[in-house]
């Protein structure tokens, strides 16, 4: 994308003040975005985001720049601006550049350019149209499709040279449903690390089915009571919980200076024995999976927690050195305009040994969440919030009736502390995940488990 | 790179690739950003980008694309995209290029001297304000966040029509996140603060502001869930408002996505409720004089007194319903397709201090902070159920803070269920303002 030598000369530049590892990340990107709405595609984009950013660390300073001026000039004075803020004196040196060829773990089969539009679209209104003909409530159907191809490459002062392209492929679904004056939204939407295979492989009777059935089952839900109660949470995009509750908390970001409830806990038991949570950027063509990190590492399987007991956390190369450990492969950013850091890749809950009717059918009282909304924590105090899409009432072991507008609120820490049941039905859903370095595509997963006890806020007093 | 020769050059060659009428919209950006830690410089950023989008019309359908590398091979990228997506489209929008308004007001967004203060003047100010805060109290234990951020931005719109549009503007945000602890509660708080005006930011009033909002959530206890009257702080208010921004716009009406569809001259609010939409404010830093296709903005209501006045359109909108476009066309940036929203939004102060408000609840609650409410709101039916901090009041005071709470509530009936506005009125970097909120009732559960 750019001459060797001038990236060469840009990683010099920066360490001209006596920084001592600078880094060099290139992005080139092709996006294309179709909305369909009201049976019409109405929006297309179709862009292409160029950029570069430059970062370079002194010690525990870390100073981040970046530019889409890609001349030689304009990256020599975007490296030296950033130098200025150290006020070190001498200067650094920079290993030869050794370029690694890395092995594709995500096969890509049909990278979304060579396909034709018209076959894109083809599968947004097959999706409209099952939406639409699951029920006669359906009355808006709302179809996203999004394709991006992004050619990174990423050089640093210790000799790495390395390049990559991620392919992300995502179709969601939304519908409404309308009924007198209630109205009801249900949403999927499925990504994958792929080429348009993944688009034309889906089950869009199940993913716009389930989109359209959610909204018509919320339409004449009761609404939720309050207060605490055992809550099941289904397995796939279940997951969000502890992204939330958990996963934030065991990033470096948060762990390095000590704004974690898990930090300095390795070797501690954080959860019951049936709990394992892993972290895994190599499952193949998943959504958040990549070949290689931000940093140009390589993605590996990181065990968070195993059998309840802390193992490890998620660290990226600056926090490694506040933190005297090693990477993970987990340093992602959303694009050139981030300062990569410790992120997500696709994180789950390993499965038990306990079946999903067998939970349900020994829970007396309580809700079970279906399909979960997003949510929120604050990673110092681990205090997480989440919406529940599609809830329902669990009475003498059978699943009662549907109930609206529950959220999940609680303590990260004390949450994991709680689960009582962990099933056998582990699969992941597709997400977007917000923080520090940006929106990034993130898996979450789970199977079916059983938490003793939440607070729910909902609509209906007490 | 010379971006107006550039311009140029892509309307030539987009009409001569047969778009009947092209607009190119450019924005650059220059910032700054600094965090501390312990005094140290934790991080520190600068940049310098930019990107543009084309936008023309092609057999009768608007075509859209957008880059950010600026070369001669980009041209001919935006224009074979934006044809391609042309033919994409269904929908005939019918609507062509905007030629301009016949009056743009002029307003300054930028503050030139916040430019030329050197950046180890700002850094020091963040290093002050950081010091103070950890000597402020004992049970302060760490800051999580210690930021502050600064950014000059450009944008630029030129079409086939001969309009020639530009808009300048800078800001500062202080972004303060203290952690404290008392025993094993350990609670936070956070403190946003923007300007223009450097000399505006006094480090001793923001560390006691910012400590202080922390400080305040110790002691927490529990109340029993049920339905309380609410307090619902500038602040907190303004964000529930941004996030109910949708039912707003005529295009969410026109697909059937906002129930204020045909609810234009009728009563929607409480008449304590009066929301205003101005490009100009002093204390908001958003705004510009002319909106994302051209057209020239303007101060106006968009519900009087409990009745709502117009809905927010754009150009598309208007022709479909019949009516003036409200200015609202909106990009966010050159990457994005036109939607609408609003510039500075605001719900309109009262007569009462918030001190005053709260003297008139006896037994409710105060709230100060909600969160998860991109997870928790449903903007179609209104349904909201979010995170909420705050403090139980009692006999008119605030009594104590209370555990993590929900608050839930639907915004439709919550907005005829408010009983009173504040004098004092906040606003949001993203331009969401309002003041604190008397409301009837709201469902509260309480962890």
């Amino acid at each position: 994308m750019i001459k060797q030598s001038i990236i060469e000369n840009v990683l010099e530049a920066a360490l001209a003040t006596g920084g001592d590892f600078s880094e060099i990340f290139i992005e080139d990107k092709y996006v294309n975005e179709y909305v369909l709405q009201s049976g019409k595609i109405e929006q297309s984009i179709a862009g292409r985001d160029f950029g570069i950013g430059i970062r370079i660390f002194s010690g525990l300073q870390s100073i981040y720049t970046y530019t889409n001026d890609f001349s030689e000039e304009g990256l020599l004075a975007a490296a030296k601006r950033a130098a200025l803020a150290i006020e070190g004196g001498g200067s650094g040196t920079i290993h030869p550049l050794h370029r690694e060829i890395i092995t594709p773990i995500h096969q890509i089969l049909h990278l979304p350019h060579t396909v034709e539009h018209a076959r894109k679209t083809a599968v947004m209104r097959q999706a409209d149209s099952i939406a639409r003909n699951y029920d006669s409530r359906i009355n808006q159907v709302k179809v996203r499709y999004l394709d991006e191809q992004q050619n990174v490459l990423i050089a640093n002062s210790e000799g790495k040279f390395v390049e990559d392209t991620r392919v992300y492929s995502r179709l969601s679904m939304q519908a409404t449903a309308t009924e007198g004056t209630e109205v009801q939204t249900g949403f999927y939407g499925p990504g994958a690390h792929a080429g348009f295979e993944f688009i034309e492989k889906l089950d869009l009777n199940h993913y716009a089915g389930e989109a359209a059935r959610i909204a018509v089952t919320m339409l004449h839900a009761d609404e939720c009571p309050s207060g605490k109660f055992p809550v099941i949470i289904d397995n796939e995009f279940g997951g969000v919980i502890f992204h939330e509750a958990c996963g934030h908390g065991l990033e470096a970001t948060a762990v390095a200076k000590n704004n974690s409830v898990f930090a300095n806990r390795i070797g501690e038991r954080v959860a019951p024995e049936i709990v394992t949570y892993i972290d895994d950027g190599t499952l193949p063509n998943e959504w958040g999976s990549l070949n290689i990190d931000d940093e140009g590492e390589k993605t590996r399987k990181n065990v968070l927690i195993e059998n309840g007991i802390l193992k490890g956390y998620l660290i990226d190369k600056f926090n490694a050195r506040r933190m005297d450990a090693q990477p993970t492969g987990s340093s992602r950013r959303q694009s050139y305009r981030f300062n990569p850091t410790s992120r997500m890749t696709n994180t789950y809950i390993a499965p038990g040994t306990s079946e999903p009717a067998d939970i349900i059918a020994s829970t007396e009282y309580g809700i079970y969440a279906k399909y979960m909304g997003g949510g929120q924590v604050s990673p110092s105090t681990g205090d997480y919030n989440f919406a529940v899409m599609e809830a329902y009432i669990l009475k003498d072991g059978k699943i009662e009736r549907p109930v609206r507008g529950a959220t999940l609120i609680g303590n990260g820490a004390k949450t994991l502390q709680l689960v009582d049941r962990v099933g056998n039905n582990l699969a992941h859903g597709a997400g977007m995940c917000g923080s520090l370095s940006g929106s990034l595509p993130v898996n979450v997963g789970q199977p079916m488990i059983r938490v003793s006890e939440i607070t729910v806020g909902g609509t209906k007093g007490e | 790179m010379n971006i107006s020769r550039y311009q140029e050059k892509l309307l030539d060659k987009a009409l001569e690739a047969g778009f009947i009428e092209a607009e190119v919209y450019y924005e650059q950006k220059k910032s700054f950003q600094c965090m501390l830690y312990k005094g140290e410089i934790d991080s520190y950023e600068t940049s310098e980008d930019g990107g543009l989008s084309l936008r023309g019309l092609y057999n009768g359908k608007m075509g859209y694309s957008y880059t950010e590398k600026l070369d001669d091979d980009s041209i001919s990228f935006l224009i074979n995209s934006a044809k391609a997506n042309a033919n994409i489209l269904d929908e005939d929008e019918g609507i062509d290029i905007f030629g301009g308004s016949t009056k743009y007001t002029s307003y300054d967004y930028y503050n030139e001297e916040l430019e030329t203060i050197g950046i180890p003047e700002k850094i020091e100010l963040l290093r002050s304000i950081e010091q103070k805060i950890r000597a402020y109290d004992s049970r302060i234990v760490t800051l999580d966040y210690c930021l502050l951020q600064e950014y000059t931005a450009e944008r630029s719109l030129a079409n086939s029509k001969n309009l020639a549009l530009s808009h300048k503007e800078n800001g500062l945000v202080l972004f303060l996140s203290t952690v404290v602890k008392d025993g094993e509660e350990m609670k936070s708080g956070s403190y946003l603060k923007m300007t223009r005006d450097f000399h505006s930011l006094h480090a001793d009033d923001i560390a006691k502001e910012a400590a202080e909002e922390a400080l305040a959530n110790l002691g927490e206890k529990s109340i029993p869930g049920g339905k309380y009257p609410i307090v619902l702080r500038s602040d907190a208010s303004a964000s529930l408002l941004s996030t109910f921004m949708p039912i707003l716009s005529a295009e969410n009406a026109q697909k059937d996505q906002s129930l204020l569809k045909g609810k234009v001259g009728h009563k929607v609010a409480s008449e304590a409720f009066t929301l205003l939409s101005t490009p100009f404010h002093p204390a908001a830093l958003s705004g510009a004089s002319f909106d994302g296709e051209g057209v020239a903005t303007k101060e106006q209501a968009i519900i009087l007194e409990g009745t709502l006045q117009t809905l927010l359109h754009n150009r598309k909108t208007a022709k479909k319903d019949n009516c003036e476009t409200t200015g609202h066309a909106h990009k966010d940036s050159y990457k994005g397709a036109l939607s609408i929203a609003p510039q500075n939004l605001y719900i309109s102060t009262g007569e009462k201090s918030l001190d005053e408000l709260i003297h008139t609840v006896t037994n409710g609650v105060f709230i100060t902070e909600l969160s998860g409410l991109h997870s928790g709101t449903n903007t179609v039916s209104g349904d909201f159920s979010v995170a909420a901090k705050g403090f139980h009041i009692q006999d008119g005071k605030i009594a104590s803070p209370v555990k993590q709470m929900t608050i839930a509530g639907n915004f439709f009936e919550f907005l005829n269920d408010i009983k009173g506005a504040s004098s004092e009125l906040y606003f949001l970097p993203n331009g969401y303002g309002s003041s604190s909120l008397l409301v009837k009732e709201l469902s509260v559960t309480v962890e």
